[in-house]
């Protein structure tokens, strides 16, 4: 083991604790009593690590929360029988979710008519907050292209100025009332992500204009816009000059 | 540690009551939910909403020792939902750390407090902000941190490796700059 590499394992070593025990540690620590100048990097490491320890246990916790957590839990049901799929409740349950699935299936499955661009721009946003996939994860937009083309979505989409500046991370195909859309991600710089929702204007009785309309949708800021055959709709964190940055 | 960090093994199933586990956890969960979140109000959430999810499905819980270790996973969960929506970016393999590690004195970590370490973890990659926060936290073993976060136990050890050298980087920006101010202003 050389000085480098035992520097690499003593990294992760927190005195009082049963890290010492490891085998590979044990060794770096014998190369630390052997090595004078590893020895002082491995002293001085503790000094900092014990430090940080202090520092993190000085997190000081709100007075009021224990007494939050008590109102809340004031009925434990962790001392509740698990109910059985034979309780006569649960049967009753599951009849009525068959029910109800049976039910949003003949909404679900229904002819698809043009709706309001609001609703999809709703739908639109909330899949941007909730947890999505990315079909494609690349930097590359002709891959983008191609996987959505395949996939029947618009393909033949347009990038303003301000998001060709930005990183490309991926996109998907996603469906809205039976009609594809094409789903692209940026990197704003900032861990923070834009995303470029395209459909056919076809599949809206109201696609907005060709000048971008900026709204506020649960917390998330878009532009939409129709160019074309196609509706664009930007979603993203709210920040100032969002059109002029990206547009 | 482990008579410590677990709920009283030796309990009767039954005595594990909810009062016990608040006792018990609520200071530590805050404290990891603060380093993950950085804002007292999120941490609240975060913790009430950990204990809101043991009232409803702590039953499911066969083995009254992973008390604890289940509280933790349960808040890293709801912490990591909270946060998925902005943050979903293509994960890179994680190497090694660089043995090109920058050497912090000790004083200088004391001359900041909780809360400027906490905004410094806050800057390291969000991936090892988690792994480094146990590591400081708890006397948690490597293979329980990977329970914990759910991942293998190699990516448990170059997080926190990595998440720890980008700290200590952070660090000596932050205190040098501090002195500069402070010689500037002089």
């Amino acid at each position: 083991m050389n000085s480098s590499q035992a520097k690499e394992i003593l990294l992760l070593y927190r005195p009082g604790t049963a890290d010492a025990a490891d085998p590979q540690m044990v060794e770096a620590l014998e190369s630390a009593r052997r090595d004078p100048e590893l020895g002082r990097w491995f002293e001085q490491h503790r000094a900092f690590q014990k430090a940080m320890r202090a520092k993190f246990q000085d997190i000081q916790v709100p007075a009021h929360l224990k007494s939050s957590l008590l109102i809340q839990g004031a009925a434990p049901p962790n001392l509740v029988a698990p109910r059985t799929w034979w309780h006569p409740r649960v049967l009753l349950v599951a009849v009525a979710a068959v029910l109800l699935l049976l039910g949003l299936a003949a909404v679900w499955l229904r002819p698809s008519v043009p709706d309001r661009f609001a609703n999809y721009q709703a739908r639109m946003v909330s899949e941007a907050q909730r947890e999505y996939t990315m079909d494609l994860v690349t930097n590359d937009m002709r891959q983008v292209r191609q996987f959505v083309a395949r996939h029947d979505a618009p393909a033949n989409y347009y990038v303003p100025r301000g998001l060709e500046r930005l990183q490309l991370t991926g996109g998907g195909r996603l469906t809205w009332r039976s009609n594809p859309v094409t789903m692209v991600c940026f990197d704003r710089g900032d861990k923070q992500m834009l995303f470029l929702f395209v459909m056919k204007r076809s599949a809206v009785k109201d696609p907005p204009p060709a000048t971008p309309q900026v709204s506020k949708v649960s917390q998330m800021l878009t532009a939409s816009w129709t160019r074309g055959d196609n509706t664009y709709l930007l979603a993203g964190p709210e920040e100032p000059d969002f059109v002029h940055k990206y547009l | 540690m482990a008579a410590r960090s677990s709920y009283k093994e030796d309990q009767p199933r039954g005595e594990l009551d909810f009062q016990g586990l608040v006792d018990l956890h609520y200071g530590l969960l805050y404290r990891f939910a603060m380093s993950l979140t950085r804002t007292e109000s999120d941490a609240c959430d975060l913790v009430q909403q950990t204990f809101l999810t043991w009232a409803t499905k702590g039953h499911q819980l066969e083995d009254p020792s992973k008390v604890k270790s289940w509280l933790y996973t349960t808040l890293h969960r709801a912490f990591l939902e909270s946060r998925r929506r902005f943050t979903r970016f293509p994960h890179l393999e994680i190497t090694e750390a660089t043995a090109e590690l920058p050497s912090v004195e000790p004083d200088l970590v004391t001359r900041l407090d909780a809360q400027e370490v906490l905004q410094l973890l806050g800057q390291v990659d969000e991936q090892f902000q988690a792994a480094v926060a146990l590591f400081y936290l708890e006397d948690y073993s490597y293979n329980e941190i990977a329970t914990i976060l759910g991942i293998p136990l190699g990516t448990v050890k170059s997080r926190i490796a990595r998440g720890l050298a980008q700290l200590k980087e952070l660090v000596l920006r932050k205190t040098s700059s501090r002195g500069k101010a402070q010689t500037g202003g002089a």
